[in-house]
């Protein structure tokens, strides 16, 4: 699916809309930045509670088009700033890691 | 291409907003030579280990890419603190970073082992007091110039 699809079924608060046209087909939670650099698949979303500006740096190096900060989180401005300048779509998602991760699986996401 | 490109960044230590920086100049240079993007990819993962490194633990110092049509090889050279145990330090888990790092997401003891698994060849030098280069090599089994 894509990225707009996947904020839309979410109904996510969109920080940043990035390229919604970009194909989201897999997932990646985790708040340890070398698990995901060392670990995300091509093109997943990343579900996570961190929220400062070296998300973006991973995002960006990862291929990561789809950051979702869960339990309600608000990105840092500098992370949100970067974000913008990198095209990569930033929302926030108001359940928690558990919740994100298992509607994701229900959208056919895989690991 | 030409048969031997070279690009060296320079990272300074403790900073947390420009982090990532050199690694994505690296990457962007690998797509712009055409370097296969399974390559490019594992470069990523090593690159940026080895910035966090500079970043996190060594006061800053020098990233290096050396493109070949037979390899990419990474550096990595820092005057810091050097490793005291570089047996301890591949360890997967074993981390030395302060607190504040490790709340951002950092210091999980998961860069050298993330580098080692992407890295055809990994040469780490390290002296106490004194520095650490980082030497890590792939193997390009297709030219560089050869897309997928």
């Amino acid at each position: 699916m894509t990225v707009l699809s996947l904020i839309e079924s979410l109904k996510l608060d969109v920080h940043n809309g990035g390229d919604g046209n970009r194909s989201v087909s897999r997932g990646v939670v985790g708040d340890l930045l070398s698990f995901v650099m060392g670990g995300a698949p091509e093109g997943a979303a990343w579900v996570t509670l961190q929220t400062h500006v070296n998300l973006a740096a991973v995002a960006v190096l990862k291929e990561i088009p789809l950051v979702i900060l869960a339990s309600g989180r608000t990105p840092d401005p500098e992370l949100l700033d970067r974000c913008k300048k990198e095209n990569i779509a930033l929302a926030t998602a108001a359940g928690s890691p558990f919740e994100i991760c298992g509607a994701l699986h229900d959208l056919g996401l895989k690991g | 291409m030409d048969s031997h490109y070279e690009v060296e960044f320079t990272v300074r230590g403790d900073d947390f907003l420009a982090a990532g920086e050199a690694s994505n100049q690296i990457k962007e240079t690998l797509i712009m030579l055409g370097v296969p993007s399974a390559i490019s990819r594992r470069a990523s993962v090593i690159t940026y280990e080895a910035e966090m490194n500079l970043v996190i633990h060594s006061g800053g110092g020098t990233l290096r890419a050396v493109i070949t049509p037979e390899k990419l090889t990474i550096q990595a050279t820092d005057r810091g603190p050097g490793i005291p145990d570089l047996h301890l330090a591949m360890r997967e888990g074993f981390s030395t970073a302060p607190d504040r790092v490790r709340e951002m997401g950092f210091g999980a003891g998961m860069g050298l082992p993330n580098i080692k698994r992407n890295s055809d060849n990994l040469e780490i030098e390290s002296e106490v007091g004194k520095g650490t280069t980082l030497t890590a090599t792939i193997l390009f089994h297709e030219g560089p110039g050869d897309r997928r």
